[in-house]
């Protein structure tokens, strides 16, 4: 079950100081970065909910990311809504493309969940790469930022628009953390653990399911938003699976199940593939490896594996002061 | 209250349930006998909807729910415990029964609230762990318990949906006799309007909670009577053979 730990609140708080800090003091180049792990953040944290909490494993997470993308550009390019209509729109779009995703995928667990949310997400991909109206495979330019003038801020200042996203990062973290410690996340957690049983005593575990993915759907919607806003540029190859295996291996690199992993995998992971890149035209590889050493070193991930080792001290002390973590029960079992 | 009627079911060639039939009333206690592989637990399934019957239809409270989900029958009050304990296995006790009554009174969506701080929540997790003896075990990850402590919190988490009716398959499989005795004590602590149908091999827990038995053998129903009726019966004996002499 997910608890907002001391840990967890810390790791959250420094990483936010560390990036408000680095967005005063870095570049253009380094702003343009803390945006892309801020989206990548909102992107691994909404994946989380559902593949670390919930155990389904989506392969479509790009896609709903893109559709969220889309939804922003197509409606401020093609139709020019406002920018704020086109934002709230482009994250219910995104909710109600993920719970459709959910509800058609409920039933099937496995490679065959994976390879069905797969198939969404190509879907997704082709349909957009296809249709010329949103731009085939060339997609939309000049999509606008958020017309924050009212409130005397500008997002076309790269510090601002920085900012923004980092606060967003943090929103979609919270967001998670609520509804993960609420009765729903127990109920999700409850459907990866013993779904059988969650249906025994009572549960219409689609429905769960589904509106799982649509919560998850509407953060990773927020993210491709901002997305489309960083570049003002929106093309097929946000929706490309390709994207939703990057976003996956970040979770797990992170550590997958602690809501907090995915955000330091996505900051580790876009400045180390940054200073990768800048040295060798080798960052698959190195990416690769690394994913791989997550694995096989027990597959906690980077922060997954501190919270282990912290979370068992912690468990230790208690029962050092006699709160019992295991327990024999009755003396006069014949089983062991 | 529960009723089946002329269920089937095979696997394959073999034949697991063969035209079985029988009522419950309201706050009937009926015990199923059989050996291993009469049909017991497919029996169950039939009923709980974790299986289809090839023919046949089960009723609750008269109403035909041979079509209904394994949930929506749960949601009309029918709730079972497994043989096999079938439980949230990294979460504690407390977290496996709040589940369970979280979903049972409709609390399993709240997502402005949390269920496990919930009063009315808190409150039927107490009452099922006071029930099947696991009060000091609630904060204790169902991982890190033993055997027998699973098996309490198999028919706790059952218990814990207030249901109206309850199937226990084989309640006390694998436990000793201290805690035989114990579910004696809770088998007449239940609620009297509550119907419960259980598989038991145990003969003095059988003969001492039912009203009705109902023996299985080969997944046909091959006698019906009370207790008394089903000591006499040469039939049931000769089934019971081995068992028999030790227990009668
Ligand atoms: N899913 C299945 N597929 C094939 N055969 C099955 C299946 N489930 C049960 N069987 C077979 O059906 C028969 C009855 O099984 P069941 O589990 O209902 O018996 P039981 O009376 O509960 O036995 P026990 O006392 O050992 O628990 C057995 O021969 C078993 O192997
Ligand atoms: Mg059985």
């Amino acid at each position: 079950m997910f608890r907002q730990s001391l840990l967890k609140t810390l790791t959250v708080l420094a990483i936010l100081a560390a990036a408000i800090a680095y967005t005063f003091t870095t570049g253009y180049f380094g702003k343009e970065l803390v945006i892309e792990a801020a989206t990548l953040a909102i992107l691994a944290i909404s994946l989380d909910m559902i593949a670390g909490y919930g155990g389904m494993i989506s392969l479509c997470h790009g896609a709903i990311f893109g559709v969220g993308a889309y939804t922003y550009a197509g409606l401020t390019v093609l139709f020019e809504v406002n920018p704020f209509l086109a934002f709230a729109a482009a994250i219910v779009v995104s909710a109600a493309f993920a719970f459709a995703v959910g509800a058609v995928t409920a039933r099937t667990h496995g490679i065959f969940f994976i390879m069905a949310t797969l198939a969404f997400g190509q879907m997704a991909y082709v349909l957009v790469f296809e249709n010329k109206a949103l731009g085939g495979d060339d997609g939309l330019a000049g999509v606008p930022r958020l017309d924050v003038s009212p409130l005397g801020l500008d997002f076309n200042n790269s510090v601002q628009f920085a900012l923004f996203a980092v606060a967003a990062a943090a929103l979609s973290y919270a967001a998670a953390a609520w509804v993960l410690r609420s009765g729903f996340g127990r109920t999700l957690v409850g459907i990866r653990v013993n779904e059988a049983r969650m249906k025994a005593v009572g549960l219409t575990v689609w429905r769960t399911k589904a509106i799982a993915f649509a919560i998850s759907g509407a953060l990773a919607g927020l993210g491709g938003a901002i997305a489309a806003q960083q570049t003002m540029f929106v093309s097929p190859e946000l929706m490309a699976w390709m994207v939703s295996g990057t976003v996956l291996m970040v979770v797990i690199f992170g550590g997958i199940g602690t809501l907090v992993g995915p955000i330091v995998g996505a900051v580790v992971w876009v400045f180390l593939k940054h200073e990768i890149s800048s040295a060798t035209p080798y960052w698959h590889i190195v990416a690769g490896t690394v994913l791989i050493i997550t694995i096989v070193a027990g597959g906690r991930g980077l922060y997954g594996q501190i919270e282990y080792m912290v979370e068992r001290r912690r468990l230790k002390r208690l029962a050092a002061a006699g709160v019992p973590s295991t327990a024999t029960g009755r003396e006069d079992e014949t089983h062991a | 209250m529960l009723e089946a009627r002329s269920l089937n079911r095979a696997f394959g060639s073999l034949v697991v349930t063969k035209d079985v039939s029988f009522a419950l009333d309201k706050g009937e206690r009926r015990v199923v006998l059989g050996p291993n592989g009469a049909g017991k637990t497919t029996l169950f399934n039939i009923l709980a909807g974790e299986l289809k019957p090839s023919s046949g239809a089960v009723l609750m409270g008269g109403r035909d729910i041979t079509a209904l989900a394994v949930a929506a029958r749960a949601r009309l009050g029918l709730a079972r415990s497994y043989q096999k304990n079938n439980l949230f296995g990294e979460l504690t006790v407390r977290e496996n029964l709040a589940l369970a009554v979280a979903t049972a009174r409709g609390a399993a969506g709240w997502i402005m609230r949390d269920t496990l701080s919930d009063a009315g929540i808190a409150e039927d997790v107490r009452d099922a762990a006071l029930a099947v003896g696991l009060t000091e075990m609630l904060d204790v990850p169902v991982d890190a318990v033993s055997y027998g402590v699973r098996r309490q919190l198999e028919v706790g988490i059952a218990l814990s949906t207030r249901p109206s009716v309850l199937l226990m398959d084989e309640p006390t499989s694998g436990v000793g006799p201290g805690m035989i005795q114990a579910f004696h004590q809770l088998m007449h602590t239940l609620p009297r309007e509550l119907t419960v149908l259980i598989i038991e091999h145990d003969m003095d827990l059988a003969f001492d909670v039912a009203d009705r038995i109902t023996v299985l053998n080969y997944g046909e129903v091959v006698f019906e009577g009370t207790p008394d009726e089903t000591r006499g019966s040469p039939m049931v004996r000769e089934i019971y053979l081995g068992e028999w002499d030790a227990h009668a």
